[in-house]
């Protein structure tokens, strides 16, 4: 069957919330001089709301409590005339003691220092350029910033501002750093690292970073080589703090494949030189089939968690594509079968979360 | 005609997709089957003040609703009224109506497309409407159920939304939407007789629905968006896919009256070649309404530079060699992005077309899935 049309459903499962839900309880039923904030709600279906408490969304504008207990946090403001705190954002209500903030069901990414994001370049400047990292302004990536090819920390020449688009265009994806914050949000990232630089052999795919309910959320780390089935070898992931990721071929990193031909000690400065070899290309290796399949599955695998409202990241993304080989194994397709929307991906959650 | 909305793909991300989809048979990025659609969520008759509405999503948030709106209008043209009114109008007109009972015309029904993000006169949302419109009228019967009397007619709005911005063509999603719609419309049941003022039964449950269910007559027309990578033909392409494409077809299929002979719509009847063997194969017998080549957004994505031509790439560049490396059309490297060059192949565009229409195939499947959503 090439297509499959369902009926909306009464209600969507949301796991991410639901533990919310049962950690707010928690803490409500230990503070025993709550106010009762239900009450204060003004809603029409406040039974339903009840009975459901994972789904009492807020709208902007909507006043949350008039009380003044209350302490106004992120997501809220104070109406000038009332006194009552308003929801600035569309949201669920969290309690934190006094301190009520909205958390939003979706927000842009906000730059943090040190946060690893894949960015797109849209726009290239005469000494930088800018990147969309899915914030609500673009960050910018200064030509100072990156590893100029040809050697060590040389210094940067106005040859390589005439030909700043050899190193990155518009439209190229780049793995880079945050380095710096200005007081408006704006970002200023990075690639002076082995690690950072132009992204190659694999597939894109956005999903909502922090601040949604789903989505990548930081953790230890946030790029890792893994070995895929079937035979694929090893494969990159790179989940961006933003919500963006990379899924590739996994490449022998320059810096070895310099230390078996020269078999010489990789110094600091070989290690520069090697990394500058390939980090400006654009050119893709040679994919096998396989690898090209198991790329396909672990980005199915980032979707339907996304799709789930589950939080991606390596646990879960691991245990994901183990979930996901095997239940290609027993599906009619055999291993060959990637695909893993609609209610495959619900029998993939529902396996992760163990329900 | 009209592009598709400009995408930003690297390079190295449109070779890797192009490579992909070659393959046979190809991987599509979202793991899809060439011929498989995106699953959809469907619900009808939302909105309580039309005649007939739906709703469509996609898994990732892509939305659209259709509301249909009928009115009862006096038919131009028509001799009686025009002495009434003056009769300033051209009468000729009125006299060659006389002749063909219930003839439909065009511009009873009225199609406005919105999308958010776009005016409504942008040329992508103009060219999107005109499609959709051109399938529904193409068939030359649809107008004809509006016909109430050689006075009066039914006046049809259909106001067609996109609530999420587009994540991909949304050309197969809003006709989708629009078919379903259509289905679950409604117009009250006439009582008048003959030529005499309309009136109409006020029981909203006794209204008959505009395309009857259950029987055998036509369902509205869909819009599929196919496209071809090299020789492979994949179906409902999400942006990514698009963005390599080398061919680009929006195909317009209705269904074939049950008897051949009333086949006179201007549509071409390719469906005649199998017409020896209908009885035998199971499924509809399809026509071909209209086909519109989609400009694919591939032609003018940047080529990607080889290694050998990279002045950033390598360890001893010389870095004053080359002031600025413009982006030079070579011969294809292996893992490099080359922008589709070209027109489009007749056998590549027959082979599309002729896949559409395949007898039990997914254009057929897609109308008994939207057959099967239930109605209200």
């Amino acid at each position: 069957m090439p297509i499959t049309i369902t009926a909306p459903k009464a209600v969507r499962p949301s796991y991410a919330t639901a533990d919310n839900a049962s950690d707010d309880s928690g803490s409500d039923s230990s503070s025993d001089n709550g106010a009762d904030l239900e009450g204060d709600i003004p809603m029409t279906s406040s039974s339903r709301r009840k009975e459901d408490k994972s789904y009492s969304i807020v709208t902007p504008g909507e006043v949350i409590t008039d009380d003044p207990q209350w302490m106004r946090g992120h997501g809220t403001y104070v109406s000038a005339s009332t006194a009552a705190i308003v929801s600035s954002v569309a949201g669920t209500i969290t309690r934190t003691n006094k301190l009520l903030s909205v958390r939003p069901l979706r927000a842009r990414y906000t730059p943090e220092v040190g946060d690893l994001v894949v960015g797109r370049i849209v726009e290239v400047q005469a000494k930088r350029w800018r990147v969309d990292v899915g914030g609500s302004q673009l960050a910018s990536l200064p030509l100072s910033a990156i590893n100029l090819p040809g050697g060590i920390l040389r210094k940067r020449t106005e040859t390589d501002e005439l030909q700043i688009r050899t190193f990155f265009a518009e439209g190229d994806l780049l793995v880079a750093e945050v380095q710096q914050l200005f007081s408006d949000g704006g970002a200023v990232l990075h690639t002076r690292s082995l690690k950072y630089g132009k992204l190659r052999n694999g597939v894109f795919v956005a999903v909502s970073g922090m601040g949604g309910g789903g989505g990548v959320v930081r953790s230890r780390r946030q790029v890792w080589t893994m070995e895929a089935a079937n035979g694929a070898g090893p494969l990159d992931v790179v989940l961006g703090v933003n919500g963006f990721v990379w899924i590739s071929k996994h490449v022998e990193t320059p810096e070895a494949l310099v230390a078996e031909t020269k078999s010489a000690t990789t110094g600091i400065t070989n290690l520069e030189e090697s990394v500058s070899t390939t980090m400006y290309s654009s050119q893709n290796d040679r994919i096998g089939i396989e690898t090209m399949r198991e790329i396909a599955r672990i980005r199915g695998v980032v979707t339907a968690l996304v799709e789930n409202g589950l939080r991606v990241d390596e646990d879960m993304l691991v245990r994901g594509y183990h979930e996901a080989v095997e239940m290609a194994l027993l599906s009619g397709g055999g291993a060959d079968d990637i695909y893993l929307g609609g209610e495959r991906g619900e029998q993939l959650a529902a396996a992760l979360t163990g329900v | 005609m009209a592009s598709t909305q400009h995408v930003l793909l690297s390079p190295a991300e449109l070779a890797y997709l192009h490579e992909a989809l070659s393959l046979t048979p190809p991987i599509r990025p979202d793991g899809r089957a060439p011929m498989q659609f995106r699953p959809l969520v469907a619900e009808t008759e939302i909105l309580p003040g039309t005649n007939g509405s739906a709703r469509i999503c996609f898994a990732d948030g892509t939305e659209a609703i259709v509301g249909v709106k009928a009115e009862v209008e006096r038919t131009r043209g028509y001799h009686g009224d025009e002495q009434e009114e003056g009769g300033e109008e051209e009468e000729e007109g009125g006299e060659e109506r006389r002749e063909g009972e219930r003839e439909g015309q065009g511009e009873w029904v009225e199609l406005t497309v919105e999308i958010p993000g776009y005016r409504d006169d942008d040329a992508g949302t103009a060219f999107l409407a005109a499609m959709l419109s051109e399938a529904l009228l193409a068939d030359g019967r649809f107008a004809k159920k509006l016909w109430i009397s050689r006075r009066f007619h039914w006046k049809l709005f259909l106001d067609i939304l996109l609530i999420s911005p587009p994540l991909s063509y949304p050309l197969p999603l809003l006709s989708l939407t629009t078919h379903l719609a259509l289905l679950s419309t409604r117009l009250p049941r006439l009582k008048s007789e003959g030529d005499e003022d309309p009136f109409f039964d006020d029981d909203w449950a006794a209204a008959p629905y505009l395309y009857p269910q259950g029987t055998t007559t036509t369902r509205p027309p869909i819009t599929l968006l196919v496209m071809a990578v090299g020789r492979n033909i994949i179906f409902d392409p999400s942006k990514e896919e698009l963005a390599v494409a080398d061919v680009v077809l929006a195909v317009s299929v209705g269904e074939a009256a049950t008897n051949s002979a009333s086949t006179k719509g201007k549509g071409k009847a390719i469906g005649g070649m199998d017409i020896d063997s209908a009885a035998a194969q199971p499924g509809r017998s399809l026509r071909l309404l209209s086909v519109r080549t989609v400009d694919p957004p591939s032609r003018v994505t940047p080529p990607g530079m080889p290694n050998a031509t990279n002045s950033a790439y390598g360890v001893a560049v010389s870095v004053q060699k080359q002031p600025e490396a413009r982006t030079v059309e070579a011969q294809a490297v292996e893992g490099v992005w080359k922008a589709p060059r070209g027109g489009a192949k007749p056998a590549v565009m027959a082979a599309l077309v002729q896949k559409v229409l395949e007898r039990g195939g997914v254009a057929d499947e897609v109308l008994d899935a939207l057959e099967a959503v239930e109605l209200g």
